[in-house]
């Protein structure tokens, strides 16, 4: 098996992991309510702590020391082409509906995909997998407990379903499987493919939303992970615009 | 939205202490909450929260005749002094 599939594989979840909660955090200040503000942030660097056990991962195959600069070199300063993220976790949105509508749907894929990593024969990433979902079962409660509340009420609930409607062509990429996932999967990294979460996150999100339509019907051309949105060069401005002042800073 | 306030409890013998105060729109929000705001830094092991309307909440005043009986604060100290002068005399 070649370590381009596996590192593929890892970094399209860490990439995913990191964009997210770079995402989620952007509402530090600005959230709706300061519990929120709060709660949320935390969720968000959650995230950023999953990714950085999985570059962490990555960082290892490549036979280099996980130090705190490599793993920013990995996170940061990559060119574009060689980031796997998906174009759900590079949507930037400053809408509340729409981010609350991502954060349920992230999150109950993600509890998918790390399912796919509990049993992987990469005890590393098995590991990491135990350790993430430890935490993102308060992620989901956070999600649901928002939903639950929200859905109940009329005006908020035409807000998220309008957002649920922008959402949801974004959520296919999600589900598309980097390069070599397939060899990945064949030598027992993932016990499956992130396509086969299409199935259980379809009938999750059709129950959560009450939606009649198919929730994933919609499928914007797919690329298998190799090109970045419109979104995505504006936040790499974003999250680089510290490191850029003084690239060779110590921290 | 609702007040609630958290309680939150160290491991091992200490007691639930007050740690503050949060709004949330229903109980497992202001859970959520309570934990990101109050717990994330391994603040303790247990975690109450208490609706502010269901607090029974004593008037102001209500409490404050105690303030001045010197003689329910029996903690010992007037009898230990008569045992110390007792035994200086004896000595």
């Amino acid at each position: 098996m070649s370590a381009e599939a596996i590192r593929n594989t890892l970094l399209a979840f860490a990439d995913d992991e990191h964009l997210m909660g770079q995402q989620h955090t952007e509402w530090i200040g600005v959230a709706p309510t300061l519990e929120e503000d709060l709660a949320f942030s935390s969720i968000g660097q959650d995230e950023l702590g999953h990714a950085v056990m999985l570059y962490e991962l990555v960082l290892e195959m490549d036979s280099i020391e996980p130090t705190d600069a490599a793993v920013d070199d990995l996170a940061y300063g990559r060119d574009a082409s060689d980031y796997r993220s998906c174009a759900l976790t590079e949507y930037t949105t400053d809408d509340w509906a729409e981010t609350l509508v991502r954060h349920w749907i992230y999150d109950a894929a993600e509890e998918l995909r790390w399912g796919l990593a509990m049993g992987s024969s990469l005890t590393g990433l098995a590991e990491v997998a135990g350790r993430a979902e430890r935490e993102e079962v308060y992620h989901r409660l956070h999600a649901d407990a928002l939903l639950d509340r929200l859905l109940a009420d009329a005006t908020a609930r035409d807000r998220l379903l309008i957002a649920l409607h922008t959402i949801l062509p974004l959520v296919p990429s999600l589900l598309v499987p980097p390069p070599g996932e397939a060899e990945a999967v064949t030598a027992g990294v993932l016990t499956g493919s992130i396509a086969d979460l299409a199935e259980p996150l379809r009938q999750r999100i059709a129950e959560r939303f009450a939606t009649t339509v198919d929730p994933l019907a919609n499928q914007d051309a797919l690329d298998g992970r190799l090109h970045r949105s419109d979104h995505f060069a504006p936040m790499m401005t974003r999250m680089r615009e510290v490191i850029e002042y003084d690239p060779e800073a110590a921290w | 939205m609702a007040v609630y306030e958290v309680f939150i409890k160290k491991d091992g013998r200490e007691e639930f202490r007050h740690a503050g105060a949060l709004e949330a729109a229903s109980d497992d929000l202001a859970l959520v909450m309570a934990r990101e705001a109050y717990l994330r830094r391994a603040e303790g092991t247990r975690l109450w929260l208490a609706p502010r309307d269901h607090l029974i909440v004593a008037d102001a005043g209500f409490v404050e005749p105690n303030l001045d009986k010197p003689h329910r604060h029996h903690d010992g100290a007037a009898v230990a002094a008569r045992r110390k002068s007792i035994r200086e005399d004896a000595e």
